[in-house]
């Protein structure tokens, strides 16, 4: 549980200490596009860069101990539930503002690399069924509330095919599809969003689901279309959005705080097992080498 | 179906209720003036821009990738949150701060209304009718699809929100505009007069549909008559932009619209096609963006 009134909020933070904090800095890899989002997964600082290792073609969970790189946030609180109090960031950039900052918890991933990006067609996934255990996969259980996005974590070579993910939805129905004609990018930077942008069958940051559905609890398969991409490696993530900030201030660094207690008292939720990482959407060209910062404070109750 | 309390509306994202999309809409070169109101969704960018270009004077639909992406869910959504930034067209440029901002529904639209016509009655053509909003209706705007030279005068006639037919405008002006995408009309002679949507009939409240143009005074442009249905207001402030002589200085800021705490909860009907109208304050919008992150909920 998290607080039951604001008293309690005061009395678990000051006579009980359940309050922590969090820091977290990044250097773009690559310049960032104009109207694209962009992850910081694969970028440089703390924590440090991820390389997506893993099985090709297979979900890669992760959590808050994912040892190519996570934020700490302090362990498992179960039965209480973490939630943040306050959060904020800014980035120093020569160009590239404003811009909207995501931060997700990455539930996990899977990595297409070689010919599952240099040739078109279905490219089957191997993934377990997200469940509802005590696991830190299922910490959303049965992928409710979780979305997708197709992301580069290397340059991307020309052309830019279609993609569609066929995936479960929560309620456990197969065989469910994202919006048809959602293109990719072609010579991306790594870091990019494929399926971001500023064209026509573009969506950001995530991928529609179809219908009524809620969440993703299986990736069955990527269908890429039309020309493939010359090049390139590319991740399918699972995630589950937190919140959004802005930072409207250029190249400053000016720091833009959001307070989830009284100015939008909606206390968004950390799960046991968060592997909190940050999306960001540059309105302009960003500035290879520009540097995000962000940081946060949570508590929590029970 | 909506929300009985609040539990239920903070239950949607733990529930996967929730939609989140971005815009970024970039004004065209065209230059603007002070108090011209704007149709963004005219101009390049994400989503794709809005040409009104379809056969002349019939009703149409406005395509549904032409407004603020949405999930197509249950009868409504609403709005949760909306988030915008305005960035200026240089280093120097201040003329697209404090900017009015208007949520809308674009509904349906009837194109390629010539200005020039005088004493002409120009006939609409019912090709459709409201997609939504079928019997409450919503208001008419009108967007310049070219440049135009000099200030008309016209009347409309159209049916009202109780389906009564031959209702008339108020007599109405255009202005002269640079370039599409501007809204034209005004109360007066001049900009100061601008007005986002044209003056109805006395005791109406809003319009099913669009009989007859007529001008008695040439615009010298085209333009197009769009019904939409206003949903939330907002505003842009302080232009985003970093000066690049002198003391080097950096300018922005966001306006964040959170629902139960800055707005009310707004609902956006199954199928809407989101647009933003903006009020230039500080003089021309030109080659200005206007972007933003728009977080959708729905019920059960």
């Amino acid at each position: 549980m998290g607080f039951t009134s604001i008293d309690d909020l005061t009395n678990q933070i000051t006579n009980n200490g359940k309050s922590d904090g969090f820091i977290y800095q990044k250097n773009f890899p690559a310049a960032g596009t104009a109207g694209h989002w962009q992850h910081l997964i694969n970028a440089a600082g703390s924590p440090p860069a991820a390389t997506f290792g893993g099985t090709e073609a297979t979900f890669t969970a992760t959590d808050g101990t994912w040892s190519e790189g996570a934020v700490q946030l302090g362990g498992d609180v179960d039965p209480a539930t973490k939630h943040l109090l306050a959060a904020g960031g800014s980035i120093v950039a020569a160009a590239g503002a404003p811009w909207f900052v995501y931060p997700v918890d990455l539930v996990g991933y899977v990595k297409l690399t070689t010919t599952n990006v240099t040739t078109t067609g279905t490219k089957t996934v191997t993934m377990t069924p997200i469940s509802n255990t005590s696991a830190k996969v299922d910490r959303y259980a049965n992928g409710e509330g979780l979305r997708m996005f197709v992301a580069a974590y290397a340059a991307m070579g020309a052309n830019a095919p279609t993609m569609q993910i066929t995936y479960t939805n929560s309620a456990g129905t197969a065989s469910r599809v994202t919006t048809s004609g959602c293109v990719s990018t072609a010579s991306a930077a790594s870091g990019t969003i494929l399926n971001s942008g500023n064209a026509a069958n573009k969506y950001g940051p995530f991928l529609p689901l179809q219908g009524n559905d809620t969440g993703v609890k299986d990736i069955e398969n990527l269908i890429w279309g039309g020309t493939a991409h010359a090049s390139g490696s590319v991740i399918i993530a699972l995630c589950r959005p937190i919140v959004s900030l802005p930072i409207p201030v250029p190249a400053t660094g000016l720091f833009n705080l959001f307070d989830y207690v009284n100015t939008i008292p909606s206390f968004p939720k950390l799960p046991d097992g968060c592997n909190l990482q940050f999306l960001v959407f540059n309105t302009a060209a960003t500035t290879s080498g520009g540097t995000f910062y962000a940081s946060g404070q949570y508590g929590w109750g029970g | 179906m909506g929300f009985a309390n609040v539990s239920e509306w903070a239950s949607c994202m733990d529930a996967g209720r929730f939609h989140i999309t971005t815009f970024r809409k970039q004004v065209a070169s065209a230059a603007t003036v002070a108090n011209d109101f704007v149709d963004y969704t005219y101009f390049a960018g994400n989503p794709v821009a809005n040409f009104y270009a379809s056969s002349p004077l019939e009703a149409a639909h406005i395509e549904a990738n032409k407004g603020i992406h949405l999930r197509d869910v249950g009868d409504s959504q609403y709005i949760k949150d909306f988030c915008v930034m305005t960035v200026a067209s240089s280093a120097t440029g201040t003329s697209n701060q404090n900017q009015r901002l208007l949520l809308a529904d674009y509904l349906m639209y009837y194109p390629f209304v010539d200005t020039d016509a005088i004493g002409e009655q120009q006939d609409m053509v019912q090709t459709v009718t409201l997609p939504r909003y079928a019997t409450e209706g919503g208001q008419i705007m009108c967007v310049a699809q070219s440049a135009a030279s000099t200030v008309g005068t016209f009347t409309l006639s159209y049916t009202n929100q109780d389906g009564v037919p031959g209702r008339t405008t108020q007599v109405t002006y255009t202005k002269a505009v640079s370039g599409g995408g501007a809204i034209v009309t005004s109360n007066t002679n001049s900009v100061a007069g601008s007005l986002p949507f044209v003056g109805l009939q006395a005791g109406d409240k809003s319009v099913l549909s669009v009989e007859s143009c007529t001008f008695s005074s040439p615009g010298g442009g085209l333009m197009a008559i769009v019904i939409v249905r206003p949903i939330m207001h907002t505003r842009a402030t302080q232009e985003c932009r970093r000066t690049t002589t002198g003391n080097l200085e950096s300018y922005g800021a966001a306006t964040h619209m959170e629902a139960l705490i800055h707005m009310p909860i707004n609902e956006v009907k199954r199928g809407a096609v989101l647009g933003v109208i903006g009020l230039g304050n500080a003089g021309s919008l030109a080659s200005s963006i206007l972007t933003g992150v728009l977080t959708t909920q729905w019920s059960i």
